[in-house]
């Protein structure tokens, strides 16, 4: 620091001192030169302006008829998304969101296989405290699958405190929906989700995994879609038939506990994805 | 209006009522109106305010309740009537729940004498507008009852804020008018309005002017001068922006009406609104005319004939209407000005209203009754007041000089007054500075 | 004599023209202040207590809570401390886009600055509601780079969490259009307004000795006729590649600091030009592709500073190398500003304070952190 601090060099521009221009006698024509301003303003007011470039004319969005037009990136509260062809949920519950969420809202249990006890990657129940999210979008962000995304729905006031901490049911959307909201947001990252979530759907025994809302419908359809299997039986080598065809048969648990060949195979496939995965992941992580 | 009520009821309708009967139905008909009229017109006023200024803040304002929002009054009301009444601990309550009635009653009475529209008057005083003056005056006890009786240090100081402003701006009001009083030589509001008739220019001035009813006060220099101050004044009295320091939200919460609640500071809305309403009324009646306008006065000739020189009943509604109709523009036409310049203007602060009152409205007011004086003597005296210099002019000339040095005078004294207010100022800040400089030091 | 008595005033905590909950204990003699002690912490949030044990990367949106007017300023000096500490490259597009939002902000804070200052003294409202056209205008470019209006969280180490969308720029220009009708409608409305005058010139004067003791910063020292900005004296991020002037005071009184204001919009303008002319040609992304969000710095210490809007914005970390900042604080202008609060009351009217109060343009998100 230079002894005066009244001399600091201004590289690039100058140092300009503010015309105050107080000494002139005035008559009131300032006050009057305002008020035409404000009666331009009240004159303009009747016509209503949409244009970032105008600054005259009726400004006001009359909201409940009229919305106001939501970008894509906007952020609300975050929201689980889940495939509208297989009903499975993205989600695979690693963590990652609860570990960054800054207020510390986000809750998960992993599931079950509840054969063998052991995890599979899908969510038991995942709850959200909408009530002290801050909606800072670090969820969305960190997910490695694409399961969690910031809404656009924005009308949440309710009078009932408990509906705010928000259950797995209440958060899922078809990923249809984010598509709708976010286009080109979804469109970059549409691929990588997919089929990672593929890989995951093979791991998942039953219904586990699947969307709660639309659990019965899919395993109604597995049934159906097992009984066609059953007609046309030369149909047997079909890719996603396999995983299907025994919940098909009886959507009881005990079931599961018969894995088909192809089945493990491809556990054992997804497995080894997801040490790959979580390994690239720690890279990332340090 | 009792004369109109006795021909209608003995004479259109035939029925004969004595006259004590008369007399009790018209006062009490003639109440009836104007208890109603006045929150009716408060209603309108506080709507009308937001959503004029909403516009000029590129808003919408309300418009929700009802078309275009025109019950959100009533919604208001209704919120208001419904609020819990809370009367702090240590208020003194008697006078804490009469300080509002205190501060409605006056605005009310001033209702007496104003001409709504042609013989339409309640009560035709011919100390009208002193009536007028004198009661509204009576508003600022309630003021400081409300603001000692609150016990708050917020509502004290609005209050004395508020007696200040409205005791030192009642001088260059009155003032004002007495300017007007002096070239009409009465304080009856009837007849104030009867000498607005002409064409810019007063026929009773310049005789042989057709009658538009145009010749109102605020075409002349006296007159013009009168209502630029006149209005000022207004503005302090009825505070509203940018006079409305005794209540001004961001210094002192809400001044004087801090500690109340519910219905009572209703009433003091209410009391505002109506004293807008009165003063803007009043304005547009000594310096615009009232209900003058083009047509009035020829509606009424058009029914007089040799037979029925009271006129014809149809002609005689007919002109009341537009009376009225011209009474409530002007009026409603004032209040846009004042929500105008709440819109654009910021607020002066205590002593700064007071310098700007005592050191220039009321010398600009008192030079204007100086040229109010000669507008007399140039256009009414002759050698017998001893007014040599217009002997044989004729009228318009006498007018065209009275209004020349009239002009002089005031553009003269407007221009000086400026001038020495705005050296005033900064001679005061620069020793305010000192004594800070002095003070720190 | 007439005997007079002082009288205490409590303007505040709950009060309309204090900016939040503020408490000012004023000793007044009739309307004339003798003395003024501010009263705060009504808004304490243990911000930095929080900041300790959160990492670095969940703090960012704690930042935005800070100075609740300008999040984008405030994430940008916390991302520069921890850039310093961690010793992460930003490229420069990404620096360009920092900047340009940093401008943005400056230009939504003075518009509503200079509006709140003019609704202290009376004005209904209106400046005030011109104000938050334009700002509401920036707010929706906010909500279209980065999700929100107001808690932004757009910065990340390294750059910004995502690049422009493609009609961020149109608006932009658009918006440019029409700031300077607006600056120009502004001061025809108030410049000349001679109630403005009374009430703004002499009022609050702030000597500059005074302004250096207190460690006051940004527009209400320049306002006091020192030309003391962040961008000058110690330029960060690109900010030595633009032309803008420095608008200084004369006096140091409210006069002083709102047209101090007025014309750092059309500078804060200026700049944003001159950033959409060199934008297409920087280099690199939106962000840093090797930074990592979830830093560990080494051990160590680092102090950011930006001028923020309301001043000079400091950020100081001190790292035991773990993934939790050791010490975090910030250096709030709000706060710094608001000290010499009473010794530019004393003297004045009970009317000036709040005006004098809207002048330092305080946020209390941000004094009491």
């Amino acid at each position: 620091m230079t002894a005066s601090p009244f001399e600091i060099e201004i590289p690039r521009g100058r140092v300009i001192e503010v015309q105050r221009d107080d000494t002139r006698v005035r008559r009131g024509t300032g006050l009057l030169r305002g008020m035409a301003v404000i009666w331009k303003h009240w004159k303009e007011s009747f016509k209503l302006n949409r244009s970032y470039s105008q600054i005259h004319g009726t400004f006001t969005i009359e909201y409940p008829e009229e919305r106001p037009r939501i970008p894509e990136a906007y952020r609300n509260m975050p929201i689980l998304l889940y495939d509208d062809e297989t009903g499975h949920e993205l989600c695979t519950s690693c963590f990652q969101c609860e570990r960054i969420c800054p207020p510390q809202v986000i809750h998960m249990t992993q599931a079950k296989d509840p054969a063998t006890g052991k995890p599979v990657p899908a969510v038991a129940e995942f709850i959200i405290e909408y009530d002290a999210c801050m909606s800072c979008g670090f969820c969305a962000e960190v997910c490695p699958f694409d399961a969690i995304k910031m809404d656009h729905e924005f009308e949440l006031s309710t009078d009932d405190h408990l509906r705010l901490t928000v259950h797995k049911e209440q958060l899922l959307r078809p990923i249809s929906y984010y598509a709708h909201i976010a286009p080109t947001m979804w469109a970059e990252v549409r691929e990588g989700a997919l089929k990672k979530l593929q890989g995951n759907i093979r791991r998942r025994p039953d219904v586990i995994g699947l969307a709660p809302q639309l659990t019965e419908k899919i395993a109604a359809r597995r049934a159906e879609l097992a009984a066609q299997a059953a007609q046309a039986a030369q149909a047997a080598a079909a890719t996603p038939a396999p995983p299907a065809a025994p919940a098909a048969a009886a959507p009881a648990p005990a079931e599961g506990r018969k894995l088909t060949p192809e089945e493990k195979a491809a556990k054992l496939a997804a497995i080894r994805a997801a040490n790959a995965a979580k390994k690239q992941q720690s890279g990332d992580g340090s | 209006m009792y004369d109109m009520l006795a021909a209608l009821i003995n004479g259109t309708l035939g029925w004969g009522w004595p006259e004590w009967a008369l007399n009790l139905l018209s006062y009490i008909l003639v109440v009836t109106i104007v208890l109603v009229v006045a929150p009716l017109q408060m209603l309108f006023f506080t709507y009308y305010e937001r959503r004029v200024i909403a516009r000029m803040q590129d808003r919408v304002g309300p418009n929700r309740v009802g078309p275009e929002g025109i019950w959100q009054p009533i919604a208001d009301g209704v919120k208001m009537f419904t609020k819990e009444d809370i009367v702090p601990q240590a208020a003194d309550r008697i006078v804490h729940f009469l300080a509002p009635c205190v501060v409605v009653a006056p605005t009310v009475l001033m209702f007496a004498v104003v001409p709504w529209g042609p013989g339409m008057v309640p009560v035709d005083l011919p100390t009208g507008l002193l009536f007028f003056f004198a009661i509204s005056s009576i508003s600022a006890v309630g003021l400081m009852m409300a603001g000692w009786a609150s016990n708050n240090k917020f509502s004290l100081l609005g209050a004395m804020r508020a007696v200040a402003q409205m005791v030192s701006y009642e001088i260059p009001a009155v003032l004002s008018l007495i300017a007007i009083v002096i070239v009409v030589g009465s304080l009856s509001i009837n007849d104030i309005i009867a000498y607005q008739t002409g064409l810019i220019v007063s026929n009773r001035d310049l005789p042989g002017i057709p009658d538009l009813g145009l010749g109102w006060f605020v075409f002349t220099p006296v007159g013009f001068v009168a209502f630029i101050a006149f209005f000022i004044a207004a503005l302090a009295e009825g505070e509203r922006t940018p006079f409305d320091i005794p209540e001004a939200d961001s210094e002192i919460v809400a001044g004087y009406m801090t500690e109340y609640s519910g219905m009572k500071f209703g009433l003091f809305y209410l009391a505002q609104y109506v004293l807008n309403f009165l003063l803007c009324a009043i304005t547009a009646i000594i310096f615009f005319g009232g209900w003058q306008g083009p047509g009035v006065g020829w509606l009424y000739a058009q029914g007089i004939t040799p037979e029925n020189p009271n006129g014809n009943g149809l002609f005689n509604v007919l002109a009341g209407v537009l009376g009225v109709f011209y009474f409530l523009l002007k009026t409603y036409l004032f209040f846009f000005v004042m929500v105008w310049l709440r819109g654009a203007l910021p607020r002066l602060r205590i002593d700064q209203l007071m310098d700007f009152g005592w050191k220039f409205l009321i010398p600009l007011t008192l030079a204007n009754l100086f040229s109010a004086a000669l507008w007399v003597a140039f256009t009414r005296w002759g050698p017998a007041e001893g007014m040599l210099i217009t002997v044989g002019w004729s009228p318009v000339l006498r007018w065209l000089a009275a209004f020349v040095v009239t002009l002089a005078i005031n553009l003269g004294v407007y221009l000086w007054l400026t001038r020495v207010y705005a050296a005033s100022q900064a001679e005061r800040r620069r020793a305010e500075l000192e004594e800070l400089i002095a003070a720190g030091s | 004599m007439l005997q007079t008595q002082e009288l205490q005033v409590n303007i505040g905590p709950q009060h309309p023209s204090t900016h939040g909950v503020f408490r000012m204990l004023v000793t007044v003699d009739g309307e004339t202040v003798i003395d003024l002690k501010p009263v705060f912490g009504y808004l304490h949030r243990n911000h930095e207590q929080i900041a300790e044990a959160n990492s670095y990367l969940q703090n960012m949106p704690y930042t935005d809570r800070l100075d609740y007017f300008n999040s984008m300023a405030n994430n940008h000096a916390y991302a520069m401390a921890v850039e310093r500490l961690a010793g992460i490259e930003v490229p420069e597009r990404a620096e360009y886009i920092r900047v340009l939002m940093v401008e943005l902000t400056r230009i939504l804070n003075h518009a509503s600055a200079v509006g709140f200052m003019i609704n202290d003294m009376g004005a209904w409202q209106t400046p005030l509601a011109f104000g938050m056209r334009e700002r509401e205008k920036i707010l929706d470019l906010f909500e279209m780079a980065s999700g929100a209006r107001l808690m932004c969280n757009y910065f990340r180490f390294g750059g910004v969490v995502r690049d422009l969308p493609p009609e961020f720029i149109p608006n932009l220009r658009e918006l440019l259009r029409a700031l300077p009708a607006y600056i120009d409608e502004l001061e025809r409305l108030l410049r000349d307004n001679e109630i403005l005058l009374q009430r703004a010139i002499g009022i609050g004067i702030l000597p500059p000795e005074v302004a250096l003791s207190y460690g006051v910063s940004g527009p209400v020292l320049r306002g006091s006729g020192i030309p003391y900005d962040v961008r000058k004296a110690e330029p960060y991020s690109v900010y030595d590649r633009f032309d803008f002037d420095v608008p200084v005071g004369k006096v140091g009184d409210v006069y002083d600091r709102f047209l101090v204001r007025i014309e750092e919009m059309r500078q804060s303008k200026r700049i944003i030009e001159q950033v959409l002319e060199q934008l297409p040609d920087a280099k690199g992304g939106h962000i840093n592709p090797k930074a990592r969000q979830n830093v560990r710095p080494p051990v160590g210490d680092a102090y950011a500073r930006i001028e923020s809007p309301k001043g000079e914005l400091g950020f100081y970390l001190v790292s035991d190398g773990s993934t939790r900042p050791y010490r975090y604080k910030v250096r709030a202008p709000s706060f710094i500003n608001l000290t010499p609060l009473a010794d530019m009351c004393r003297g004045y009217k009970v009317a000036d304070i709040v005006v004098i109060l809207g002048s330092i343009d305080i946020v209390m998100g941000e004094v009491d952190r």
